[in-house]
């Protein structure tokens, strides 16, 4: 390997050079398993090409391709030498606390051998489409080939993948929601499910789709059921024609919030996860009707999402932040990550449904933004398009990001996440 | 040889032999006779302190030896008698003073010997300058001008520069003799002896200590620290803005004749009215079973229903306004009749959203409700002895609570817990009992021209904003004073809010300022409130010399809105 522990080095000016190491659980991109000696001033784009390099050689790969480099669980960004120097500071606030159960930190260091794992790098979205609507687009969910949109006209739009229009008060019979109705109906007028006294914030079916969960503004979570027997359209959002629609009323209500509930999820079969303008997180079993824990946060959510992954929810709250939160653990800092770039609020997350790491995340600064979840400083890429706040995104839809914001589009961006 | 002695006492001569006359010659030199003897034997102390086994003697020691002595014991007693009596003193002790001592011997310690404690040094004589030098330099000698000013001023001598004339001289010898010597001498020792001398006590405060002790503003989080919202919409100067009780809306009057309903959370303009003539108050029920939004415009002011929020309550409000509640034989009095009216609401006007119509004889400036939510009240500055009404809303009817004028009434402002009614003339705030129908209270601000007040939710703390810049803080448990006076204005003072749950207070000014202030109000009687100046938010623009014309805070969270004559409203959070 002499040669190629070589190269680098010639190239250098730093004084500084580190022992690495190049490790990857993508069994096809491994390399032998060997100490590089390489001068600290790199970025990503140098240690690209020395994996290239070592690649292409072995005949693995036959063109250039792009890695990004994970160090102690972090996505490398800047330099290396940046990374270690500040792994190094924070080692000594740890001797200096006498505080040294993080054995993880400890092997990040100038004078160790580091263990860089590469990944391959998640290619950037791409947009797609931009669906106009007549008014600010305020919801959005997608299945496979459907996407549902919920307008401030009063109207819900399906649309196909293709983006024909296909205007309608909606198909089977899914439980409508809207912003500043009093009433919770289902589409298609089967049911109208009537018992919010406020303007419904959120919704959410269960797994097998048999029961409802909404919040709403006066603080309330409700439970529906939905029929068995018919079949159900995946969270969706309908057009009340109260006219048509039968009377339902809830299965159960959970009160607990003292403000408006804004986002409601399923954890599992029977409990749910509420963030509300209470600066509260709740967890509560259904089947028991009550309050499991809850976290405090200390701004006012806004909106949450719950991955089914890693098991971990991340929060938007009334500040620039994007919050990562462990339900499970309530020791330790509640706030597991922060996730800063955005510019204005957050008002919609969402994590991702194949990929455990990756979220999307929409905000007033009229940007939506891929994350990481290992690199907290730097989103992986910002989507733009969007000429005014953008008031919801989804990513339902594994292939697809969608984001509905106030200047009446809907924009979607093909997600290229072949990865796993 | 003489060694044949006569004996005298036989009588017979004796042969002396070697021995005897050795005998003899030993005892004559003094020596003991026998030669033997050893002088320097060595001693054995057979009767020693040592308790032999077997001892020499065995003989009892003697009783006398236990017994006092009897002599001793009558020396004794003769002197304690002679002592009882004071007749035999004890010896006078010696005096231990050296009878002879070092007379200079604490001339180095100076403290011990000084007669003035805190000895103050004389005023030093000023030090002889280039003036007074036998050979000054040329420019300190006299010219013409200088001379004729020295002349002119032999009336008042001490206004002269010098008391001297510098002069130069070739050498010190040619130097005459100094006239006012003797005088100046006597001069300054009558100075010395005369004059009062006076320690300088040296201030020994520090800057930092004079300055109030007050917390980190970082401690007294949460409060709004950066704009998240920017409501546009409205073509003209937002005058007020008022929160729905639920806070999830807001509704803004402006100069265009609109009143805009706005959703906080995404920025949305819900619904819009129009009127048509100059907005100048708007303010929600607070009563959460009503739906109800007053807008004062013109000279009318107007219940008018929104139409968001729950439907329920939106439905019940109507019906229960649209019908009026039976008058019976009530009618108002000439003066109020002259003042108001109750106009039914036709149909163009119900779809409009208008739900109640009362018109005034003059223009509204302000409309304020009862927290109850059924009692209001509207004020006219220029309606002179009827510039205040309150009316009812579910009797509708109105009545006129002050029967003179008390000068040009700014605002007014129901107490939140107690039946008490503030109202702010130009000068100072008359706190009303509304049950006894008397004054209580005169707050006295001290400022020319009060233009806003708020209450605290507690009800014993008011805050005052004046076109003079000031925002007051005023205590009512403890004085009529303002408590303090907070002067962080660049410009007139348009507006000022309470938070309800947070301890925050805000001011907006015509400088664009909007300032948040910590303001906690402690249950505990003695202490007084902390004021806390914590946060400046610039953010609106000038517009015609106007900048913020009215702020409130949300209900719930510690946010704060401010509209402006820029026809913005901005969300702080």
């Amino acid at each position: 390997m002499a040669e190629v522990q070589d190269k680098p080095n010639s190239t250098a000016s730093s004084a500084l050079s580190l022992q690495v190491r190049f490790v990857t659980k993508q069994e096809q991109y491994s390399i032998p398993d060997f100490p590089y000696s390489i001068s600290a001033n790199v970025g990503t784009e140098e240690l690209n090409s020395v994996i290239n390099r070592v690649l292409i050689e072995d005949d693995v790969i036959e063109k250039q391709k792009d890695f990004d480099f994970l160090i102690g669980g972090e996505f490398l960004r800047g330099t290396l030498e940046e990374l270690v120097l500040r792994h190094e500071a924070l080692k000594e606030k740890i001797v200096d606390d006498k505080d040294e159960e993080d054995a993880e930190q400890k092997k990040i260091g100038v004078e160790e051998v580091i263990e860089v794992e590469y990944v391959e790098r998640t290619p950037a979205p791409e947009p797609e489409n931009c669906l106009m609507h007549d008014d600010w687009v305020s919801a959005v969910d997608a299945t496979s080939n459907w996407i549902l949109t919920g307008c401030y006209d009063a109207t819900l739009h399906l649309w196909t993948g293709k983006g024909k229009h296909k205007q309608g008060a909606s198909h089977d019979q899914t439980v409508m929601i809207w912003e500043w109705d009093l009433s919770n109906n289902n589409v298609s007028c089967k049911w109208i499910c009537k018992g919010h006294e406020r303007s419904v914030e959120c919704i959410k079916p269960d797994r097998h789709a048999t029961h409802l969960a909404s919040g709403s503004w006066d603080g309330q979570l409700k439970i529906w059921t939905v029929e068995a027997d018919k079949p159900t359209a995946d969270g969706a959002v309908g057009e009340s024609t109260p006219s048509k629609g039968a009377t339902k009323t809830p299965l159960m209500t959970l009160a607990g919030h003292k403000e408006s509930v804004s986002a409601v999820q399923w954890s599992d079969e029977k409990e749910l996860i509420t963030a509300s303008w209470d600066h509260t997180i709740k967890l509560w079993d259904v089947e028991m009707g009550g309050m499991k824990t809850d976290i405090a946060g200390n701004k006012a959510f806004f909106d949450m999402s719950w991955s089914e992954l890693n098991k971990t929810a991340i929060t938007s709250s009334a500040d620039r932040h994007i919050r990562l939160y462990d339900p499970r653990s309530n020791e330790g800092s509640l706030v597991k990550c922060m996730f800063t770039s955005h510019n204005g609020w957050v008002s919609s997350v969402n994590w991702s449904t194949t990929n455990e790491n990756l979220f999307v995340s929409g905000s007033h600064d009229k940007l939506m933004k891929l994350w990481d979840r290992r690199s907290p400083r730097a989103p992986l890429y910002n989507m733009t398009g969007h000429t005014e706040n953008i008031l919801c995104t989804s990513w339902a839809n594994s292939d697809y990001m969608m984001s509905g914001g106030s200047d009446n589009t809907l924009r979607i961006f093909k997600a290229k996440t072949d990865l796993k | 040889m003489l060694r044949t002695v006569k004996d005298l006492q036989t009588g017979q001569n004796v042969v002396l032999s070697d021995k005897d006359l050795e005998f003899v010659k030993r005892i004559q030199s003094g020596k003991i006779p026998d030669s033997n003897f050893d002088n320097f034997a060595p001693w054995i102390d057979w009767f020693s302190s040592d308790v032999m086994d077997t001892p020499l003697r065995s003989m009892p020691p003697s009783k006398t030896s236990f017994l006092p002595s009897k002599i001793d014991k009558m020396k004794i007693s003769k002197m304690v008698h002679a002592i009882k009596m004071g007749w035999m003193k004890p010896k006078p002790k010696p005096s231990t003073e050296p009878n002879f001592y070092m007379l200079w011997e604490s001339d180095d310690k100076a403290d011990e010997m000084r007669r003035v404690h805190d000895h103050i040094p004389a005023p030093k004589v000023r030090l002889p300058s280039n003036a007074e030098s036998y050979n000054p330099p040329s420019e300190y000698l006299f010219d013409e001008k200088e001379m004729k000013d020295w002349d002119s001023k032999d009336d008042e001598p001490w206004k002269r520069r010098y008391n001297f004339i510098p002069q130069k001289y070739k050498s010190l010898r040619e130097v005459p003799a100094y006239d006012n010597y003797t005088r100046e001498r006597f001069q300054r020792c009558l100075d010395l002896y005369l004059c009062p001398r006076a320690k300088k006590m040296r201030l020994t405060i520090k800057a930092e200590d004079l300055v109030p002790q007050l917390p980190n503003p970082k401690d007294l989080q949460p409060f709004p620290t950066i704009c998240s919202m920017i409501f546009k919409g409205h073509s003209h100067m937002v005058r007020s803005i008022t929160l729905e009780p639920h806070g999830q809306f807001f509704a803004s009057g402006s100069e265009d004749g609109t009143v805009k309903v706005w959703e906080i959370a995404t920025g949305r303009c819900m619904k819009t009215f129009e009127f048509g003539c100059v907005i100048r108050w708007v303010e929600w029920c607070p009563n959460k079973s009503l739906s109800l939004l007053a807008v004062a415009a013109d000279s009318d002011v107007m219940l008018i229903n929104p139409g968001v929020g729950d439907k329920l309550i939106i439905e019940k409000t109507d019906l229960l306004l649209s019908e009026t509640p039976d008058q019976g034989d009530y009618h108002p009095s000439e003066r109020v009749k002259g003042a108001v009216q109750w106009e039914p609401v036709d149909e163009e006007k119900w779809s409009k959203g208008i739900r109640i119509l009362i018109r005034h004889f003059k223009n509204v400036n302000q409309v304020t409700w009862h927290a109850k939510g059924d009692y209001f009240a509207s004020v006219m500055s220029d309606g002179q002895n009827r510039s205040v009404l309150i009316h009812q809303l579910s009797s509708r009817r109105s009545q006129l609570p002050l029967n003179r004028s008390k000068g040009l009434i700014q605002c007014v402002l129901f107490h939140p817990i107690r039946p008490i009614f503030f109202i702010a003339t130009q000068r100072h705030v008359r706190v009303y009992d509304l049950l006894k129908q008397e004054m209580v209270k005169k707050l006295i601000s001290g400022a020319k021209w009060i233009s806003s007040m708020s209450i605290h939710p507690g009800g014993d703390n008011v805050i005052v904003g004046t076109y003079d810049k000031k925002v007051m803080w005023f205590d009512l448990d403890l004085s009529t004073k303002p408590y303090q006076t907070l002067r962080f204005h660049g410009n007139a003072v348009r507006s000022v809010a309470f938070h309800k749950r947070y301890p925050l207070f805000a001011s907006g000014s015509d400088d664009c300022n909007l300032i948040i202030s910590h303001g906690m109000v402690y249950n505990d009687l003695l202490q007084n409130p902390l004021i806390v100046p914590v946060k400046k938010l610039r953010g609106h623009d000038k517009f015609s010399d106007f900048g913020i014309l009215s702020i409130m805070f949300h209900n719930m969270q510690p946010w704060v809105f401010s509209s402006g004559a820029d026809k913005t409203i901005r969300l702080y959070t």
